[in-house]
């Protein structure tokens, strides 16, 4: 009986299908779930948290289901939302106090165990308004491990973080590993997905399109990554054996089975065009490559959302 | 700790620590009672301010009470009700927490208001009188945040819920029997005003005071306020988001 299992987890909204007939089955492991905006990451979430129910197909978290024992599911796993949502005239004690009291936790070492867990003791008595994102997101992090779910589902945990608070947090996920615990993670950033998760779950337009280990993931698409660096916007200059996968400003990188073929082609066609080439690289592919080969841009259809939109605003 | 008195907590530290809410929110019923109780220049009855205390007391809770879903409009869009939502205490206990909330915040007002109007004059408030109108305070403060809290449960945002609120308060407060005695009022007011159960809370306090006291509406109350508790559990208890 695995930790998470799905079973054509399928969800509608109108016309449009938010999430296409998942099948997953996840235990003992971090599981990143990698995906563009809109692709159905967090609607996936709201329905293992039993906070949305899906149209078709089923869900079980330490084999219960999630229409029908809701309460047994909610008893087993924790939730950190995308929004981040700590109470800013709570102190980080009270804001931890709070969850311990309602999973029914007793006594305030727990309390203070896990705001030591996420560096927080020496501020735990300062109002959580002064603190900084980083410590918020450990905080809410603080709040979700009280009561020591089986189950952990964190939607976005490093959004907003600078790259020591991003670190941190996947620290933390990893020792949470090492206890047993399932993290089911959903995130943009590729980077993160490839060293802090065991397997990752490529989902676009709602379809689950891979799902493998991060360094399987990278073989799979093979060969070496040749990245060019232009005077400008160059031209998307065609050479057999190489394929185009990103064209930027002053940048252009295709993917090639054989580097020390398609190279020289280029830089000659390339060159042609009248374009100047200031760099050269390659390497091998990043997950990002992967990702973009295999999920594409997804524009975002639907209506305005509002909470993306905050989202948005506080990347900043 | 009851998962009901950790959400009662948590909402009463938060308002406590902003300051400005509790003293608007004291202030507000106190400039009520003054303005409209000793401004007016009426002459509808021989002691006015023991009339209108009572009707004022109800508005305030009134007021209160439909105002204080907007507390769990700011904990949804503000993402804490997804995570309570996924909870393993009873979902009840979100809605009970917040009954209690609004409800003692509306009890405090109306503290203030019997002070003051004590203060000022009122002649109603003996000992038995004040336990009376708190209990049907009570009573009405748990109707009313049952009620907006569900409704808040199923509202996008601050102005709908607003207007919604505006759309109710507003004519459950001038249809009322608050501010006139029926005698005075004209005869399409006073059918609406009879039927109005905001006016069904004035009277049973005003009937304290010059018995018979009407038990009927009493219990009618009561039955209204469990009816309206039983209907917002069921609604929190299998609402998705
Ligand atoms: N309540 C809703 N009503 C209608 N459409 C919705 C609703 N919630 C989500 N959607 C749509 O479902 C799709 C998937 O949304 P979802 O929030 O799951 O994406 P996501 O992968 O989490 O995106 P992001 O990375 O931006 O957080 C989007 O097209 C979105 O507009
Ligand atoms: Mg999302």
């Amino acid at each position: 009986m695995a930790a998470i299992e799905t079973a054509g987890l399928t969800r509608r909204f109108g016309e449009l299908v938010a999430v296409d007939a998942l099948d997953l089955a996840i235990d003992r492991e971090v599981f990143g779930i990698l995906g563009p905006n809109g692709s159905g990451k967090t609607t996936t979430v709201l329905m293992l948290t039993t906070l949305l129910r899906p149209t078709a197909g089923s869900a079980r978290i330490a084999g219960h289901d999630v229409v029908r024992e809701a309460a047994r599911v909610r008893e087993r796993i924790s939730y950190v939302p995308q929004d981040m949502a700590v109470d800013i005239k709570l102190t980080g004690r009270e804001n931890v106090s709070f969850y311990a009291a309602l999973y029914g936790v007793a006594g305030h070492d727990r309390v203070d165990e896990v705001l030591g867990i996420m560096d927080l003791a020496d501020r735990a008595d300062d109002l959580a308004g002064t603190y900084s994102g980083g410590m918020r997101r450990r905080l809410e992090l603080a709040q979700a491990l009280v009561h020591e779910p089986g189950v952990l589902f964190l939607d976005e945990p490093t959004i907003g973080l600078d790259v020591a608070g991003r670190r941190a947090i996947w620290t933390h996920i990893a020792e949470l590993r090492e206890r047993g615990m399932t993290v089911f993670v959903t995130t943009h950033y590729m980077d993160e997905a490839d060293q802090a998760c065991d397997r990752v779950g490529v989902i676009a337009k709602g379809q689950l399109v891979a799902v493998d280990a991060p360094s399987a993931l990278r073989h799979r698409l093979g060969g070496e990554r040749i990245s060019l660096q232009t005077d400008r916007l160059a031209p998307p200059v065609a050479v057999e054996g190489a394929r185009l996968v990103r064209r930027e400003p002053d940048r252009l990188v295709y993917h090639a089975d054989d580097a020390a073929d398609a190279v020289p082609a280029l830089l000659a066609g390339l060159a042609s065009a009248g374009v100047r080439v200031s760099g050269l690289e390659v390497a091998a592919p990043t997950l990002d490559d992967v990702f973009l080969a295999l999920a594409g841009r997804q524009d975002e259809g639907g209506a305005f959302d509002y909470r993306q939109f905050r989202n948005m605003i506080r990347r900043r | 700790m009851n998962a009901v008195l950790v959400y009662f907590v948590r909402d009463m530290r938060r308002w406590i620590r902003g300051r400005f809410n509790v003293w608007s929110a004291l202030i507000m019923p106190a400039a009520w009672l003054v303005f409209v109780g000793l401004a007016l220049p009426t002459k509808f009855t021989d002691h006015y301010l023991d009339f209108i205390a009572p009707g004022i007391l109800v508005l305030t809770m009134l007021s209160a009470g439909m105002q204080g879903g907007s507390s769990l409009i700011f904990d949804k869009i503000l993402g804490f009700l997804n995570k309570f939502l996924a909870l393993p205490s009873p979902r009840e206990a979100i809605l009970f927490g917040k009954i209690l909330f609004i409800t003692v915040r509306g009890l405090l007002q109306a503290s203030v208001i019997m002070v003051l109007a004590v203060l000022l004059g009122a002649t109603i408030f003996t000992p038995a009188m004040i336990a009376f109108a708190y209990g049907v305070l009570f009573i009405f403060g748990v109707l009313l945040s049952a009620f907006s809290t569900a409704i808040a449960l199923y509202v996008e945002d601050h102005d709908g819920y607003a207007a919604i609120n505006a759309l109710l308060s507003m004519p459950l407060f001038f249809t009322s029997s608050a501010l006139m005695p029926y005698s005075v009022m004209p005869p399409w007011l006073r059918t609406i005003a009879q039927y109005n159960p905001v006016s069904f809370a004035i009277d049973l306090i005003r009937s304290f005071a010059a018995p018979p006291v009407l038990w009927a509406s009493l219990v009618g109350l009561v039955a209204v306020a469990l009816l309206m508790v039983a209907l917002s559990s069921f609604l929190f208890r299998r609402v998705t988001v």
